[in-house]
C-alpha cells in the first residue's frame, strides 16, 4: 500500500473547556476529492486550522506526503503544497486583486513580474479577469470567494482544503463551484471540501466523505453508504438532509 | 506628467546639494533637522506603514546610533564617518534580537512594548560609564554642520531609495500582505517571521545611521538630546499625514509639516504650537489616509471618469 497524500491520525484539540476535536484520524490520496461534512461546531474549521499549521493540535499526527508536518509554520506547509481557503474570507482589502494572487504564486515564481503574470492567469481562471486591478475591498462576497480559491491555486497544491466553498452561493453559482472542484481532481489536486449542509452537491463531487459531529469523526465512507448511516441521521436529525441546496 | 516629475526632482537634488553654500546658520539648522525628520519618517514607514506594525519607540536605534558614533569618536578617536556607519550596522544588528522578540506583539501592544523596550535600551546605554551615564559625553571637533548635512541628506536618498525598491519588491509584496492579514499571508507561503525581522532591521538601520549624524551635531550628546520623544513623534506624524505605507508620504508629509509649522512659528510665536494641532487634527479628519493616497485617489477617480 501507498503512503495516502494527507494522513490525519488521531488529532485532538481543546479551546478551554470545549473538546474542538476528539481523535480524529482520515485520509485523503492523490487527487481525491473528500467531503468533510458536519453540522455548525462539529470541528471542519478547526481540522483545517490544524492541518495548515495555524493551530498545534493537543495530541495526534498529521502527515503530508510522508513527512509528519505537525509544529511546522504555516509558511512551510504552505510551501510542501498544502493550500486552503477561509470560511470567512479575508481578502487583502488594500491590495489588488492581482497582488493577492500574487502573494502565493510567489512561491514558484523567481521575480515578482512573474509572480503577477502567474497571478493574472490564476485570476482571469476564476473568472475575476475584469477585476484583476481593482482593490480586493471593491469585490462582492461571491467574487471574494473566489479570490479565496484563486490565492490558494497560485501556490499550485497537491492539496487544497476548502472551508465551506458553497455557504453564501446561489444555486447556478455553487453548480459552477462543483463543476470546478471535480475539475481540480482532473488535474490532479486533491481535495478536501468542508461542506455544512447541501448534501446534494456533496454527493456529486465527493469519492468520499467523512461525518465530524462534535468533533468526533461519527462516520467515513462512500456517499451512498453515508446517507443511510443511522449515526449520520441521528447527527443531521432535523437538518434536511439530502434535500439541501 | 512623469517628464515634470524628473525635472522638478532633478531641480530639489540640486537646490538640496547646493543649498549649504548659500544658508545662513539658522537656514542651515532647519534644513538639516527637516531632512533629519523626514529619513526617521522613512525609516520608520516600513515597520510601520508597510509592514503594519506601529512602533513608538524606533528612536531607540537613533540613539545607539548616536551614542556608539559619540564613544567611537571621542574614545577611539575614529573618523566620524567610518563611526557614523558603525553606528547604523549596530543598531540594524541589535535589531535583529530585539525584533525576535518584541515581533511577536501586535497592535497596540507592540506599540507600547516598542515604548517601553526604547526606555529600557536608553538606561542600558547611559548605564555604560563610557557614555558618561546620565550627564552626557562631548564629541571632539572635527565635523561641521556641511559635513552632517550631506551626511544626512545621502542616507536620507538612500531611504527612500530603499523604499522604492520596497513598494515595488516581492519582498514589499510580502510585508504588505503581512500588514493586511498575517495569518492568511503565513498560509500563503510568507515566512512572516522572517519578513517582519528583515523589515523591522530596516527600519533600524535608517535611524542608527541619522542617530551618528545627529551626534556629530549637538557635539555634546545626553539621553534626552537623542533619545528623543519629540524628533520621534514628529516623524511618525509626518509619515502618518503624508500617507502610511507609501513611497512619498514621508517626504510629502514632512515638507508639508515643516513650512506649516515655520510660517505658523514666524507669525504666531507665543500659540503657534496651538494652530499647529489644530491644523493637523484638521488635516487628518479631512484626509483620513494622509496627503498621498488622497491625491491617488483624485487621479484614480479623473482616470475612470
Ligand atoms: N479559536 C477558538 N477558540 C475557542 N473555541 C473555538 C475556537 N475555534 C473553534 N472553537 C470551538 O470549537 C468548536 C468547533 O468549531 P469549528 O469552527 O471548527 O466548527 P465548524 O465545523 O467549522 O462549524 P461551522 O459549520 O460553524 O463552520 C466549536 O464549538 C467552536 O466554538
Ligand atoms: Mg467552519
Amino acid at each position: 500500500m501507498t503512503e495516502p497524500l494527507l494522513a490525519v491520525d488521531g488529532v485532538s484539540i481543546a479551546f478551554g473547556g470545549v473538546q474542538a476535536l476528539s481523535e480524529v484520524s482520515l485520509e485523503v490520496r492523490d487527487g481525491e476529492i473528500l467531503a468533510l461534512i458536519g453540522p455548525n461546531g462539529a470541528g471542519k474549521t478547526t481540522l483545517f486550522n490544524v492541518i495548515s499549521g495555524v493551530l498545534r493540535p493537543d495530541a495526534g499526527d498529521v502527515r503530508f506526503a510522508g513527512r509528519s508536518i505537525v509544529g511546522w509554520a504555516p509558511h512551510r506547509i504552505a510551501r510542501a503544497g498544502v493550500a486552503r481557503t477561509y470560511q470567512i474570507v479575508r481578502p487583502f482589502g488594500r491590495l489588488s486583486v492581482v497582488d493577492n494572487v500574487a502573494v502565493g504564486a510567489l512561491v514558484h515564481a523567481r521575480t515578482i513580474e512573474r509572480a503577477r503574470n502567474d497571478a493574472r492567469d490564476v485570476v482571469g481562471f476564476v473568472g475575476l479577469g475584469a477585476y484583476a486591478d481593482r482593490p480586493a475591498s471593491s469585490l462582492t462576497l461571491t467574487q471574494r470567494k473566489r479570490l479565496e480559491v484563486a490565492r490558494a491555486l497560485a501556490l499550485r497544491p497537491k492539496l487544497l482544503l476548502l472551508d465551506e466553498v458553497m455557504a453564501g452561493l446561489t444555486p447556478t453559482e455553487m453548480d459552477g463551484m462543483a463543476e470546478f472542484v471535480l475539475h481540480l481532481s482532473e488535474r490532479g489536486i486533491a481535495a478536501v471540501a468542508g461542506i455544512e449542509h447541501v448534501m446534494r452537491l456533496v454527493m456529486r463531487i465527493s469519492h468520499r466523505i467523512v461525518v465530524l459531529d462534535a468533533g468526533r469523526r461519527i462516520a467515513e465512507g462512500d456517499p451512498a453508504a453515508i446517507l443511510t448511516d443511522p449515526a449520520v441521521i441521528e447527527a443531521y436529525l432535523g437538518a434536511p438532509l439530502g434535500i439541501g441546496g | 506628467m512623469k517628464r515634470a516629475a524628473a525635472v522638478l526632482a532633478a531641480l530639489v537634488i540640486v537646490v538640496l546639494i547646493l543649498a549649504p553654500l548659500r544658508l545662513n546658520g539658522y537656514a542651515i539648522n532647519l534644513l538639516y533637522i527637516t531632512v533629519l525628520s523626514i529619513g526617521l519618517a522613512y525609516g520608520w514607514n516600513i515597520i510601520s506603514g508597510y509592514a503594519g506594525y506601529f512602533s513608538f519607540g524606533q528612536i531607540a536605534f537613533f540613539g545607539v546610533g548616536a551614542y556608539a558614533t559619540g564613544l567611537l569618536v571621542a574614545d577611539l578617536h575614529w573618523f566620524w564617518m567610518p563611526a557614523a556607519f558603525a553606528g547604523g550596522v549596530l543598531a540594524c544588528a541589535l535589531a535583529i534580537p530585539l525584533g525576535y522578540v518584541m515581533l511577536r506583539l501586535r497592535g497596540p501592544f507592540f506599540a507600547m512594548g516598542m515604548f517601553g523596550m526604547a526606555q529600557m535600551v536608553r538606561v542600558l546605554v547611559t548605564a555604560i560609564p563610557a557614555t558618561g551615564s546620565g550627564s552626557g559625553l562631548f564629541l571632539p571637533p572635527g565635523s561641521g554642520i556641511t559635513e552632517v548635512y550631506y551626511w544626512t541628506l545621502a542616507i536620507c536618498a538612500g531611504a527612500i531609495a530603499l523604499t522604492i525598491w520596497i513598494d515595488r519588491s516581492a519582498f514589499g509584496l510580502r510585508l504588505q500582505a503581512l500588514r493586511e492579514d498575517e495569518q492568511v499571508a503565513g498560509t500563503l507561503g510568507v515566512d512572516t517571521t522572517r519578513a517582519k525581522i528583515t523589515a523591522f532591521a530596516l527600519s533600524a538601520l535608517i535611524p542608527g545611521l541619522l542617530g551618528g549624524g545627529y551626534a556629530l551635531f549637538l557635539t555634546y550628546i545626553e539621553p534626552d538630546a537623542v533619545f528623543s520623544s519629540r524628533l520621534d513623534l514628529q516623524s511618525i506624524v509626518m509619515a502618518i499625514l503624508g500617507g502610511l505605507g507609501t513611497v512619498w508620504g514621508p517626504l510629502i508629509g514632512g515638507l508639508v509639516m515643516t513650512q506649516i509649522s515655520e510660517a505658523l512659528w514666524a507669525r504666531f510665536p507665543q500659540i503657534y504650537l496651538m494652530i499647529f494641532g489644530g491644523l493637523l487634527v484638521a488635516l487628518l479628519i479631512a484626509l483620513p489616509r494622509g496627503i498621498v493616497p488622497a491625491i491617488a485617489d483624485r487621479f484614480a477617480a479623473r482616470r475612470n471618469a
